[in-house]
């Protein structure tokens, strides 16, 4: 399985559980569907750019740092549309990108780069 | 107590070969056995048994003259133990069965203590040490008698001189220089004449031990023993 | 004629040297006595290189031409086998220079470079099953460790004679499975005084009496040895539970770390909004 898809799965999979944990807040039961998209999409995105990182770079710690703040940048547009809840958003993004991003490096095979004319 | 010399090593018949015509040990074969055991054995007794000069060869004798029967060495297994070692266990059950009688006839038992040898007491060997060590030492006594009459009989008397001089020296060994000059030879003929002389010396000492040890085995193990 | 004690014994010494002359190699010294024969260094007068000679007591050739075709980092190569004038055989191979184990302990090393030289050795012993040779004699005084760290197995195919029972298998007939107890007993060896359960129970696995009990073949037990360097479960030890959670939360500290910082966010936000 190459990076990439390890990335949008686990992205996708921790992303839609960050999203999930939301119902601890009773107010956000009405609109738990949206946040679990919402949540999933964000996931994905950070698994993907981070699977194609992990393709290029071999570097645990700096996959954990673009995964980092990737979950970080993503969280804060979502948190921007609320217009609130930015920490509560921001945080548990900013870490749950840090886990996709350590797992895009461990797992997954990186197909080899193509040679370059 | 020689026993037959001058012969190139010829392959002598290894005891197993010499027993199995069924009829006892031929006297050659014999003659082999105690002209190397002689000695070992009769040390054995002194110092095993603490038997005097006198006594010890009495009774080395006679273990001799019994072990000419034909029992003796058709018992000896040879995936037991060495030759060696069988036949020191049967002087001990020979020596002490003579011991035993001779207690009964004393009356009351009381058996003559000569003081040990003093050198062996000092350097407080085993009886079994010094048995192994007196064999050694008489295989290479015949050893070197066979290398001798072999280069007088051929003829190699330089050979034996240089070695004589050079390998059984007593005090300080001359240099090959001095042996050079002394025989009128090269030097380099020195170092090849000490190296036939030991080479005949290895299979003169192998021959010995053939016709002392049962078959191959028994060979190889008594020859790796004896040069470690 | 008389033949004192001093006298014997250099008989016995003279007597035993190889007689060199016809061959190209000049004798220098006796170096040691394993297997079946004496070793002496001595000097190849073509090659201009110093060689290890070994004279073997017997005329017994085979050991040498089996030997010569395993080519092995780790086995000693051969040279060349030849007949002495006296016709003992002898072989000469690489001279190697180096400290046998028992001396290489006294050094010191590691747990990492112990293992080292274990896996080492059994890859030779490995490689060389493959070929139909077994060592039959492995113990610490066969194995050599070199100066840059290269490693060394010798006297090969010989059968042990009367040396060293500890590390002769129990069975009768040697074959591979007595090269693994073999194995399992250098282990145990090299193994430093508190040494790690899993070591002691790989090396008791390849120790079993009975040879069906021990490991398959030689790559199985170098299989759980890399298992054990790299943190996880090895075969032949049975783990307590807790044990085997620290080796999983210490070979998995980055995630667990990662998932309990997620779990002190979420709590830490969880009473910030109900203060």
């Amino acid at each position: 399985m190459n990076k990439i898809l390890v990335g949008l799965i686990c992205g996708l999979i921790l992303g839609a559980l960050d999203g999930a944990t939301a119902w601890a807040y009773p107010e956000t039961h009405s609109v738990i569907g949206g946040i679990l998209m919402g949540s999933s999409i964000k996931g994905m995105l950070v698994g993907l750019l981070s699977g194609w990182f992990a393709r290029r770079v071999q570097s645990t710690k700096w996959g954990i740092v673009l995964g980092a703040a990737l979950g970080l940048l993503f969280a804060f547009l979502v948190a921007l549309m609320q217009h609130e809840h930015y920490l509560e958003i921001m945080l548990p993004g900013f870490i749950t990108g840090a886990i996709i991003g350590f797992l895009t490096q461990r797992m997954g095979s990186p197909v080899p780069e193509r040679v370059r004319r | 107590m020689g026993g037959s010399h001058g012969q190139f090593p010829s392959t002598q018949l290894s005891l197993l070969e010499a027993a199995s015509s069924g009829a006892g040990l031929p006297n050659e074969a014999l003659e082999r056995v105690s002209a190397l055991y002689w000695k070992p054995v009769y040390r054995f007794i002194r110092v095993k048994f603490r038997k005097n000069n006198e006594d010890a060869k009495d009774l080395t004798q006679s273990f001799f003259a019994a072990a000419s029967e034909r029992d003796f060495f058709a018992r000896f297994d040879p995936a037991k133990a060495s030759f060696r070692t069988y036949l020191r266990m049967a002087v001990e059950r020979f020596a002490a069965s003579q011991h035993a009688a001779q207690n009964r006839q004393k009356r009351g038992g009381g058996v003559e203590f000569e003081p040990l040898d003093e050198q062996r007491a000092a350097t407080a060997e085993s009886p079994e040490q010094v048995f192994e060590r007196e064999w050694q030492r008489q295989l290479f006594a015949l050893a070197l008698d066979d290398l001798r009459a072999h280069c007088e009989a051929s003829g190699k008397l330089v050979q034996f001189e240089i070695f004589e001089a050079y390998d059984l020296a007593t005090g300080d060994r001359p240099s090959y220089a001095d042996l050079a000059a002394r025989h009128g030879v090269a030097e380099t003929s020195v170092t090849n004449y000490l190296a036939w002389a030991r080479r005949m010396l290895r299979q003169f000492v192998t021959e010995r031990l053939r016709g002392v040890t049962a078959g191959e085995r028994d060979l190889r193990d008594e020859t790796r023993r004896l040069w470690k | 004629m008389e033949v004192n004690d001093a006298l014997l014994d250099h008989l016995r010494r003279v007597a035993a040297l190889p007689d060199l002359a016809g061959t190209r190699y000049e004798l220098e010294a006796e170096i040691g006595r394993g297997g079946m024969g004496v070793v002496y260094a001595a000097r190849d007068r073509e090659l201009n290189r110093r060689v290890a000679l070994k004279v073997l007591d017997s005329t017994l050739a085979g050991e040498a031409q089996l030997i010569a075709r395993l080519e092995h980092p780790a086995i000693v190569p051969i040279y060349e086998t030849g007949t002495l004038p006296d016709g003992r055989a002898f072989y000469a191979m690489k001279l190697v220079a180096g400290a046998r184990l028992d001396h290489y302990l006294t050094a010191a090393p590691s747990l990492g470079e112990r293992l080292r030289v274990i896996r080492r050795a059994g890859e030779a012993l490995a490689f060389a099953h493959t070929r139909g040779v077994i060592h039959r004699d492995l113990k610490p005084q066969n194995v050599m460790v070199g100066e840059f760290g290269e490693v060394y197995v010798m006297d090969w195919g010989v059968e042990a004679v009367a040396g060293t029972p500890a590390f002769r298998a129990p069975e009768a007939r040697l074959d591979r499975r007595s090269d693994i107890y073999a194995l399992g007993a250098l282990l145990q060896f090299m193994l430093p005084s508190p040494a790690p359960p899993a070591l002691r129970a790989i090396a008791a696995k390849a120790m079993r009496a009975d040879p069906d009990a021990r490991y398959a073949d030689v790559p199985a037990l170098l299989a759980d040895l890399e298992r054990f360097q790299e943190g996880l479960t090895v075969e032949a030890w049975a783990e307590p539970l807790g044990h085997r959670l620290r080796r999983f939360a210490s070979r998995n500290a980055v995630l667990l770390w990662l998932l309990a910082a997620y779990a002190g966010a979420k709590f830490f936000l969880f009473f910030l909004r109900n203060l």
